[in-house]
Protein backbone atom coordinates (compact mmCIF):
# COMPACT_ATOMS: atom_id res chain seq x y z
CA UNK A 1 0.00 0.00 0.00
CA UNK A 2 1.45 3.34 -0.94
CA UNK A 3 1.16 6.23 1.43
CA UNK A 4 -0.42 9.55 0.60
CA UNK A 5 3.02 11.21 0.34
CA UNK A 6 4.20 8.74 -2.33
CA UNK A 7 1.07 9.02 -4.41
CA UNK A 8 1.20 11.74 -7.05
CA UNK A 9 -1.72 14.10 -6.78
CA UNK A 10 -4.37 14.15 -9.47
CA UNK A 11 -3.18 17.60 -10.51
CA UNK A 12 0.36 16.27 -11.05
CA UNK A 13 -0.93 13.42 -13.19
CA UNK A 14 -2.98 15.87 -15.22
CA UNK A 15 0.10 18.11 -15.63
CA UNK A 16 2.24 15.16 -16.81
CA UNK A 17 -0.51 14.25 -19.24
CA UNK A 18 -0.63 17.83 -20.55
CA UNK A 19 3.16 17.69 -21.07
CA UNK A 20 2.84 14.51 -23.15
CA UNK A 21 0.05 16.08 -25.20
CA UNK A 22 2.24 19.13 -25.87
CA UNK A 23 5.13 16.88 -26.90
CA UNK A 24 2.84 15.00 -29.31
CA UNK A 25 1.82 18.33 -30.82
CA UNK A 26 5.47 19.28 -31.41
CA UNK A 27 6.22 15.80 -32.80
CA UNK A 28 3.37 16.22 -35.27
CA UNK A 29 5.34 19.29 -36.47
CA UNK A 30 8.41 16.99 -36.92
CA UNK A 31 10.28 18.13 -33.80
CA UNK A 32 12.99 15.48 -33.23
CA UNK A 33 14.01 16.86 -29.83
CA UNK A 34 10.42 16.55 -28.60
CA UNK A 35 10.42 12.96 -29.85
CA UNK A 36 13.58 12.15 -27.87
CA UNK A 37 12.00 13.67 -24.73
CA UNK A 38 8.82 11.66 -25.28
CA UNK A 39 10.86 8.47 -25.69
CA UNK A 40 12.82 9.11 -22.49
CA UNK A 41 9.72 9.73 -20.41
CA UNK A 42 7.53 6.88 -21.72
CA UNK A 43 9.72 4.06 -23.07
CA UNK A 44 9.75 1.99 -19.87
CA UNK A 45 5.96 2.13 -19.59
CA UNK A 46 5.49 1.10 -23.22
CA UNK A 47 8.18 -1.57 -22.96
CA UNK A 48 6.26 -2.97 -19.98
CA UNK A 49 3.10 -3.07 -22.12
CA UNK A 50 4.71 -5.05 -24.98
CA UNK A 51 7.05 -7.21 -22.85
CA UNK A 52 4.21 -8.65 -20.76
CA UNK A 53 2.51 -9.78 -23.95
CA UNK A 54 5.47 -10.93 -26.03
CA UNK A 55 7.69 -12.19 -23.16
CA UNK A 56 10.61 -12.66 -25.60
CA UNK A 57 13.19 -9.89 -25.26
CA UNK A 58 14.05 -9.62 -28.96
CA UNK A 59 10.40 -9.47 -30.04
CA UNK A 60 9.60 -6.91 -27.33
CA UNK A 61 12.45 -4.64 -28.42
CA UNK A 62 11.28 -4.87 -32.03
CA UNK A 63 7.66 -4.10 -31.08
CA UNK A 64 8.78 -1.11 -28.98
CA UNK A 65 10.77 0.30 -31.91
CA UNK A 66 7.88 -0.18 -34.33
CA UNK A 67 5.48 1.41 -31.84
CA UNK A 68 7.63 4.55 -31.53
CA UNK A 69 7.99 4.82 -35.29
CA UNK A 70 4.18 4.67 -35.49
CA UNK A 71 3.88 7.30 -32.76
CA UNK A 72 6.19 9.57 -34.78
CA UNK A 73 4.10 9.01 -37.91
CA UNK A 74 0.69 9.32 -36.23
CA UNK A 75 1.32 12.04 -33.63
CA UNK A 76 -0.93 14.45 -35.55
CA UNK A 77 -3.88 12.09 -35.11
CA UNK A 78 -3.85 12.18 -31.30
CA UNK A 79 -7.10 13.68 -30.01
CA UNK A 80 -7.04 14.71 -26.31
CA UNK A 81 -10.86 14.60 -26.24
CA UNK A 82 -10.78 10.83 -26.78
CA UNK A 83 -8.30 9.78 -24.12
CA UNK A 84 -4.97 10.40 -22.42
CA UNK A 85 -1.74 10.68 -24.44
CA UNK A 86 -0.27 7.72 -22.56
CA UNK A 87 -3.38 5.62 -23.23
CA UNK A 88 -3.18 6.50 -26.93
CA UNK A 89 0.50 5.53 -27.08
CA UNK A 90 -0.06 2.34 -25.09
CA UNK A 91 -2.83 1.31 -27.50
CA UNK A 92 -0.42 1.64 -30.45
CA UNK A 93 2.24 -0.38 -28.64
CA UNK A 94 -0.25 -3.01 -27.52
CA UNK A 95 -1.67 -3.47 -31.01
CA UNK A 96 1.84 -4.02 -32.38
CA UNK A 97 2.47 -6.65 -29.71
CA UNK A 98 -0.90 -8.34 -30.31
CA UNK A 99 -0.36 -8.44 -34.09
CA UNK A 100 2.95 -10.14 -33.47
CA UNK A 101 1.73 -12.60 -30.86
CA UNK A 102 -1.32 -13.59 -32.91
CA UNK A 103 0.73 -13.95 -36.06
CA UNK A 104 3.39 -16.37 -34.94
CA UNK A 105 2.12 -18.16 -31.89
CA UNK A 106 -0.73 -18.72 -29.51
CA UNK A 107 -0.35 -16.76 -26.27
CA UNK A 108 0.65 -19.65 -24.13
CA UNK A 109 3.11 -19.67 -21.30
CA UNK A 110 3.70 -23.39 -21.78
CA UNK A 111 4.91 -22.84 -25.33
CA UNK A 112 7.37 -20.13 -24.45
CA UNK A 113 10.81 -20.84 -25.88
CA UNK A 114 13.56 -21.29 -23.33
CA UNK A 115 16.89 -19.56 -23.47
CA UNK A 116 16.37 -15.83 -23.78
CA UNK A 117 13.46 -15.44 -21.47
CA UNK A 118 13.20 -12.84 -18.68
CA UNK A 119 10.58 -13.51 -16.01
CA UNK A 120 7.55 -11.24 -16.09
CA UNK A 121 5.65 -10.38 -12.96
CA UNK A 122 1.89 -10.31 -12.75
CA UNK A 123 0.21 -6.95 -12.66
CA UNK A 124 -2.10 -5.84 -9.91
CA UNK A 125 -3.81 -2.68 -11.15
CA UNK A 126 -5.60 -2.36 -7.83
CA UNK A 127 -2.19 -1.56 -6.28
CA UNK A 128 -1.59 1.27 -8.75
CA UNK A 129 0.37 4.18 -7.38
CA UNK A 130 -0.87 6.92 -9.61
CA UNK A 131 -4.45 6.95 -10.78
CA UNK A 132 -5.96 9.23 -13.33
CA UNK A 133 -9.67 9.92 -13.15
CA UNK A 134 -10.32 7.59 -16.09
CA UNK A 135 -8.32 4.79 -14.48
CA UNK A 136 -10.13 5.26 -11.19
CA UNK A 137 -13.50 4.90 -12.92
CA UNK A 138 -12.35 1.84 -14.87
CA UNK A 139 -10.97 0.12 -11.77
CA UNK A 140 -14.17 0.80 -9.86
CA UNK A 141 -16.19 -0.82 -12.65
CA UNK A 142 -13.77 -3.76 -12.90
CA UNK A 143 -14.27 -4.20 -9.16
CA UNK A 144 -17.97 -4.83 -9.81
CA UNK A 145 -17.27 -7.85 -12.05
CA UNK A 146 -17.16 -11.43 -10.75
CA UNK A 147 -13.58 -12.33 -9.77
CA UNK A 148 -13.12 -14.80 -12.66
CA UNK A 149 -14.41 -12.38 -15.28
CA UNK A 150 -12.23 -9.60 -13.90
CA UNK A 151 -9.15 -11.83 -13.95
CA UNK A 152 -9.92 -12.93 -17.52
CA UNK A 153 -10.16 -9.30 -18.70
CA UNK A 154 -6.93 -8.35 -16.93
CA UNK A 155 -5.00 -11.39 -18.23
CA UNK A 156 -6.16 -10.55 -21.73
CA UNK A 157 -5.27 -6.87 -21.41
CA UNK A 158 -1.90 -7.19 -19.70
CA UNK A 159 -0.64 -10.57 -20.88
CA UNK A 160 -2.28 -10.85 -24.29
CA UNK A 161 -4.12 -14.09 -23.43
CA UNK A 162 -6.38 -15.31 -26.26
CA UNK A 163 -9.69 -17.12 -25.56
CA UNK A 164 -7.83 -20.43 -25.98
CA UNK A 165 -5.16 -19.42 -23.47
CA UNK A 166 -7.82 -18.23 -21.01
CA UNK A 167 -9.69 -21.53 -21.44
CA UNK A 168 -6.55 -23.44 -20.50
CA UNK A 169 -5.89 -21.12 -17.59
CA UNK A 170 -9.38 -21.46 -16.13
CA UNK A 171 -9.95 -25.07 -17.17
CA UNK A 172 -13.16 -24.03 -18.96
CA UNK A 173 -14.39 -24.49 -22.55
CA UNK A 174 -13.64 -21.58 -24.90
CA UNK A 175 -17.40 -21.07 -25.36
CA UNK A 176 -17.67 -20.38 -21.63
CA UNK A 177 -14.76 -17.93 -21.80
CA UNK A 178 -16.47 -16.17 -24.69
CA UNK A 179 -19.62 -15.81 -22.61
CA UNK A 180 -17.63 -14.48 -19.64
CA UNK A 181 -15.88 -11.93 -21.83
CA UNK A 182 -19.12 -10.86 -23.48
CA UNK A 183 -20.95 -10.37 -20.19
CA UNK A 184 -17.89 -8.86 -18.52
CA UNK A 185 -17.19 -6.33 -21.28
CA UNK A 186 -20.83 -5.30 -21.71
CA UNK A 187 -21.22 -4.88 -17.94
CA UNK A 188 -18.02 -2.83 -17.92
CA UNK A 189 -19.29 -0.45 -20.62
CA UNK A 190 -22.66 -0.07 -18.90
CA UNK A 191 -20.90 0.81 -15.65
CA UNK A 192 -18.51 3.29 -17.32
CA UNK A 193 -21.36 5.06 -19.08
CA UNK A 194 -23.63 5.29 -16.04
CA UNK B 1 -25.82 2.90 -33.25
CA UNK B 2 -26.74 0.34 -35.88
CA UNK B 3 -23.76 -1.92 -35.24
CA UNK B 4 -24.97 -5.52 -34.86
CA UNK B 5 -24.52 -6.90 -31.31
CA UNK B 6 -22.07 -9.55 -32.55
CA UNK B 7 -19.96 -6.92 -34.30
CA UNK B 8 -20.08 -4.75 -31.20
CA UNK B 9 -18.73 -7.66 -29.16
CA UNK B 10 -16.12 -8.48 -31.82
CA UNK B 11 -14.94 -4.84 -31.62
CA UNK B 12 -14.64 -5.17 -27.84
CA UNK B 13 -12.68 -8.42 -28.16
CA UNK B 14 -10.44 -6.89 -30.83
CA UNK B 15 -9.55 -4.06 -28.44
CA UNK B 16 -9.09 -6.47 -25.53
CA UNK B 17 -6.94 -8.70 -27.75
CA UNK B 18 -8.69 -12.03 -27.21
CA UNK B 19 -9.53 -12.79 -30.86
CA UNK B 20 -7.70 -15.70 -32.48
CA UNK B 21 -5.31 -14.89 -35.35
CA UNK B 22 -7.82 -15.46 -38.18
CA UNK B 23 -10.62 -13.48 -36.52
CA UNK B 24 -8.23 -10.63 -35.73
CA UNK B 25 -7.02 -10.49 -39.33
CA UNK B 26 -10.61 -10.50 -40.64
CA UNK B 27 -11.66 -7.68 -38.34
CA UNK B 28 -8.51 -5.66 -39.14
CA UNK B 29 -9.50 -5.83 -42.83
CA UNK B 30 -13.19 -5.07 -42.20
CA UNK B 31 -12.50 -1.95 -40.11
CA UNK B 32 -10.82 -0.36 -43.12
CA UNK B 33 -14.14 -0.42 -45.04
CA UNK B 34 -16.60 -0.13 -42.12
CA UNK B 35 -16.35 3.20 -40.29
CA UNK B 36 -18.87 2.18 -37.61
CA UNK B 37 -16.88 -0.93 -36.76
CA UNK B 38 -13.68 1.11 -36.75
CA UNK B 39 -15.25 3.68 -34.41
CA UNK B 40 -16.48 0.90 -32.09
CA UNK B 41 -12.96 -0.58 -31.89
CA UNK B 42 -11.47 2.84 -31.14
CA UNK B 43 -14.06 3.48 -28.43
CA UNK B 44 -13.23 0.16 -26.77
CA UNK B 45 -9.49 0.87 -27.02
CA UNK B 46 -10.06 4.22 -25.29
CA UNK B 47 -12.21 2.61 -22.56
CA UNK B 48 -9.55 0.03 -21.70
CA UNK B 49 -6.39 2.11 -22.27
CA UNK B 50 -6.24 3.64 -18.74
CA UNK B 51 -5.16 0.16 -17.57
CA UNK B 52 -1.78 0.79 -19.21
CA UNK B 53 -1.17 3.55 -16.64
CA UNK B 54 -1.56 1.09 -13.80
CA UNK B 55 1.13 -1.35 -14.88
CA UNK B 56 4.68 -1.11 -13.54
CA UNK B 57 7.22 0.11 -16.13
CA UNK B 58 9.93 -2.32 -17.29
CA UNK B 59 13.31 -0.95 -18.38
CA UNK B 60 14.15 -2.17 -21.91
CA UNK B 61 17.39 -4.21 -22.23
CA UNK B 62 18.92 -1.56 -24.52
CA UNK B 63 18.53 2.07 -25.52
CA UNK B 64 16.40 1.80 -28.65
CA UNK B 65 16.18 5.54 -29.33
CA UNK B 66 19.11 5.66 -31.84
CA UNK B 67 17.63 2.72 -33.76
CA UNK B 68 14.18 4.32 -33.81
CA UNK B 69 15.61 7.65 -34.97
CA UNK B 70 17.52 5.82 -37.71
CA UNK B 71 14.31 4.14 -38.90
CA UNK B 72 12.54 7.47 -38.98
CA UNK B 73 15.42 8.97 -41.00
CA UNK B 74 15.44 5.93 -43.29
CA UNK B 75 11.74 6.43 -44.00
CA UNK B 76 12.53 9.93 -45.27
CA UNK B 77 16.01 9.14 -46.61
CA UNK B 78 17.46 10.62 -49.77
CA UNK B 79 19.43 8.43 -52.21
CA UNK B 80 23.17 7.91 -51.56
CA UNK B 81 26.12 7.44 -53.95
CA UNK B 82 29.28 5.27 -53.68
CA UNK B 83 29.75 1.55 -52.95
CA UNK B 84 29.35 1.45 -49.16
CA UNK B 85 26.64 4.08 -49.33
CA UNK B 86 24.81 1.99 -51.92
CA UNK B 87 24.93 -1.01 -49.64
CA UNK B 88 23.60 1.08 -46.78
CA UNK B 89 20.88 2.38 -49.06
CA UNK B 90 19.88 -1.16 -49.96
CA UNK B 91 19.89 -2.15 -46.31
CA UNK B 92 17.73 0.86 -45.61
CA UNK B 93 15.29 -0.15 -48.31
CA UNK B 94 15.02 -3.70 -47.02
CA UNK B 95 14.53 -2.39 -43.54
CA UNK B 96 11.92 0.06 -44.70
CA UNK B 97 10.18 -2.80 -46.52
CA UNK B 98 10.19 -4.87 -43.35
CA UNK B 99 8.86 -1.96 -41.38
CA UNK B 100 6.17 -1.09 -43.90
CA UNK B 101 5.07 -4.71 -44.02
CA UNK B 102 4.49 -4.87 -40.30
CA UNK B 103 3.63 -1.28 -39.57
CA UNK B 104 -0.10 -1.16 -39.91
CA UNK B 105 -2.65 -3.38 -38.25
CA UNK B 106 -4.31 -4.03 -41.57
CA UNK B 107 -1.10 -5.28 -43.10
CA UNK B 108 -1.68 -8.42 -41.10
CA UNK B 109 -4.80 -9.19 -43.08
CA UNK B 110 -3.61 -7.84 -46.40
CA UNK B 111 -0.24 -9.57 -46.09
CA UNK B 112 -1.94 -12.83 -45.21
CA UNK B 113 -4.25 -12.68 -48.20
CA UNK B 114 -1.48 -11.50 -50.52
CA UNK B 115 0.84 -14.26 -49.39
CA UNK B 116 -1.76 -16.92 -50.14
CA UNK B 117 -2.64 -15.32 -53.48
CA UNK B 118 0.96 -15.11 -54.62
CA UNK B 119 2.19 -18.48 -53.37
CA UNK B 120 2.87 -19.61 -56.94
CA UNK B 121 5.29 -16.73 -57.49
CA UNK B 122 6.43 -16.35 -53.89
CA UNK B 123 9.87 -14.77 -53.46
CA UNK B 124 12.74 -17.22 -53.10
CA UNK B 125 15.50 -14.91 -51.95
CA UNK B 126 15.30 -13.41 -48.49
CA UNK B 127 17.71 -11.35 -46.50
CA UNK B 128 18.05 -10.58 -42.80
CA UNK B 129 20.20 -7.79 -41.46
CA UNK B 130 21.65 -8.96 -38.17
CA UNK B 131 22.30 -5.92 -36.08
CA UNK B 132 22.33 -4.42 -32.63
CA UNK B 133 20.79 -1.16 -33.75
CA UNK B 134 19.60 0.08 -37.13
CA UNK B 135 22.76 2.03 -37.89
CA UNK B 136 25.22 -0.75 -37.08
CA UNK B 137 24.53 -3.86 -39.20
CA UNK B 138 27.01 -6.61 -38.25
CA UNK B 139 26.08 -9.45 -40.63
CA UNK B 140 23.80 -9.90 -43.61
CA UNK B 141 22.22 -13.34 -43.86
CA UNK B 142 20.73 -14.29 -47.23
CA UNK B 143 18.57 -17.35 -47.63
CA UNK B 144 17.29 -19.13 -50.69
CA UNK B 145 14.00 -20.62 -49.57
CA UNK B 146 13.99 -23.30 -52.29
CA UNK B 147 17.46 -24.69 -51.61
CA UNK B 148 17.46 -23.64 -47.90
CA UNK B 149 20.98 -22.40 -48.61
CA UNK B 150 22.23 -19.91 -46.05
CA UNK B 151 24.91 -17.32 -46.80
CA UNK B 152 26.21 -15.03 -44.08
CA UNK B 153 28.40 -12.04 -44.95
CA UNK B 154 30.19 -10.10 -42.21
CA UNK B 155 29.78 -6.33 -42.53
CA UNK B 156 31.16 -4.90 -39.32
CA UNK B 157 31.32 -7.70 -36.78
CA UNK B 158 34.16 -7.04 -34.32
CA UNK B 159 36.52 -10.04 -34.01
CA UNK B 160 36.32 -11.64 -30.55
CA UNK B 161 39.59 -13.20 -29.38
CA UNK B 162 39.09 -16.78 -28.21
CA UNK B 163 35.36 -16.59 -28.97
CA UNK B 164 33.10 -17.59 -31.86
CA UNK B 165 29.91 -16.10 -33.25
CA UNK B 166 27.07 -18.61 -33.41
CA UNK B 167 23.86 -18.15 -35.41
CA UNK B 168 20.49 -19.30 -34.03
CA UNK B 169 17.04 -19.69 -35.51
CA UNK B 170 14.26 -18.77 -33.08
CA UNK B 171 10.68 -19.75 -33.78
CA UNK B 172 8.14 -20.71 -31.11
CA UNK B 173 7.13 -23.84 -33.08
CA UNK B 174 10.71 -25.08 -32.70
CA UNK B 175 10.80 -24.61 -28.93
CA UNK B 176 14.20 -23.42 -27.70
CA UNK B 177 16.57 -21.60 -30.11
CA UNK B 178 18.23 -24.00 -32.60
CA UNK B 179 21.83 -23.58 -33.63
CA UNK B 180 22.68 -22.90 -37.28
CA UNK B 181 26.36 -23.20 -36.49
CA UNK B 182 29.39 -20.97 -36.20
CA UNK B 183 29.66 -17.97 -38.51
CA UNK B 184 32.90 -16.32 -39.53
CA UNK B 185 33.46 -12.68 -38.55
CA UNK B 186 35.98 -12.13 -41.39
CA UNK B 187 34.76 -14.29 -44.32
CA UNK B 188 31.57 -15.45 -46.02
CA UNK B 189 29.94 -18.50 -44.44
CA UNK B 190 27.83 -20.61 -46.81
CA UNK B 191 25.93 -23.89 -46.59
CA UNK B 192 22.57 -25.69 -46.73
CA UNK B 193 22.13 -25.20 -43.00
CA UNK B 194 18.37 -24.70 -43.10
CA UNK B 195 17.61 -27.98 -44.88
CA UNK B 196 15.85 -29.42 -41.85
CA UNK B 197 13.42 -26.55 -41.43
CA UNK B 198 9.97 -25.98 -42.88
CA UNK B 199 9.60 -23.07 -45.33
CA UNK B 200 7.11 -21.18 -43.14
CA UNK B 201 9.35 -21.58 -40.10
CA UNK B 202 12.38 -20.25 -42.00
CA UNK B 203 10.36 -17.30 -43.28
CA UNK B 204 8.81 -16.28 -39.95
CA UNK B 205 11.76 -16.97 -37.65
CA UNK B 206 13.97 -14.49 -35.87
CA UNK B 207 17.70 -14.95 -36.47
CA UNK B 208 20.05 -14.18 -33.60
CA UNK B 209 23.80 -14.22 -33.09
CA UNK B 210 25.43 -14.96 -29.74
CA UNK B 211 29.05 -14.86 -28.62
CA UNK B 212 30.14 -18.38 -27.60
CA UNK B 213 33.35 -20.08 -26.47
CA UNK B 214 35.65 -20.86 -29.42
CA UNK B 215 34.10 -23.63 -31.51
CA UNK B 216 30.53 -22.93 -30.43
CA UNK B 217 28.13 -23.44 -27.56
CA UNK B 218 29.24 -26.43 -25.47
CA UNK B 219 25.71 -27.60 -24.65
CA UNK B 220 23.71 -26.64 -27.73
CA UNK B 221 22.05 -23.71 -25.94
CA UNK B 222 22.90 -20.03 -26.27
CA UNK B 223 25.37 -19.06 -23.52
CA UNK B 224 24.09 -15.50 -23.30
CA UNK B 225 21.68 -12.99 -24.80
CA UNK B 226 21.89 -12.34 -28.55
CA UNK B 227 24.29 -9.59 -29.63
CA UNK B 228 22.71 -9.18 -33.09
CA UNK B 229 19.21 -10.03 -34.27
CA UNK B 230 17.18 -9.74 -37.47
CA UNK B 231 14.15 -11.02 -39.39
CA UNK B 232 13.86 -11.97 -43.04
CA UNK B 233 12.47 -9.71 -45.71
CA UNK B 234 12.05 -10.66 -49.38
CA UNK B 235 14.60 -9.26 -51.80
CA UNK B 236 12.79 -7.49 -54.61
CA UNK B 237 14.03 -8.24 -58.15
Amino acid sequence: MSTAEETPKATEIAAASDDLALLLGRIAARDAAAFATLYRSTHAILYGVVARILTRGDASGEALQEAFVRIWEKAGEFDPAKGSPLGWMATIARNRALDEVRRVRPASLEEMPEGFEPAVETVDPLAARARSERLGALLACLGNLDADKREAVLLAYYRGFSREALARRFGAPTATIKTWLRRGLMQLRECLES
Amino acid sequence: MTLAPDDDFAAAEFALGTLEAGERATLAARRLREPKLDAAIRAWEARLSPLAEAAPPIAPPADFLPAIEARIRVAAAAPAADGVATLHKRLARWRAAALGATGIAAALAIGFVAREATRAVAPKEFVAILQKSADSPAFVASINLDSRELTVRPLAAPAQAGKSYELWIIEPKLGPPRSLGIIDAAAVTRGPRLAAFDRAVVEDATYAVTVEPEGGSPDGKPSGPPVFVGKLVPVEP
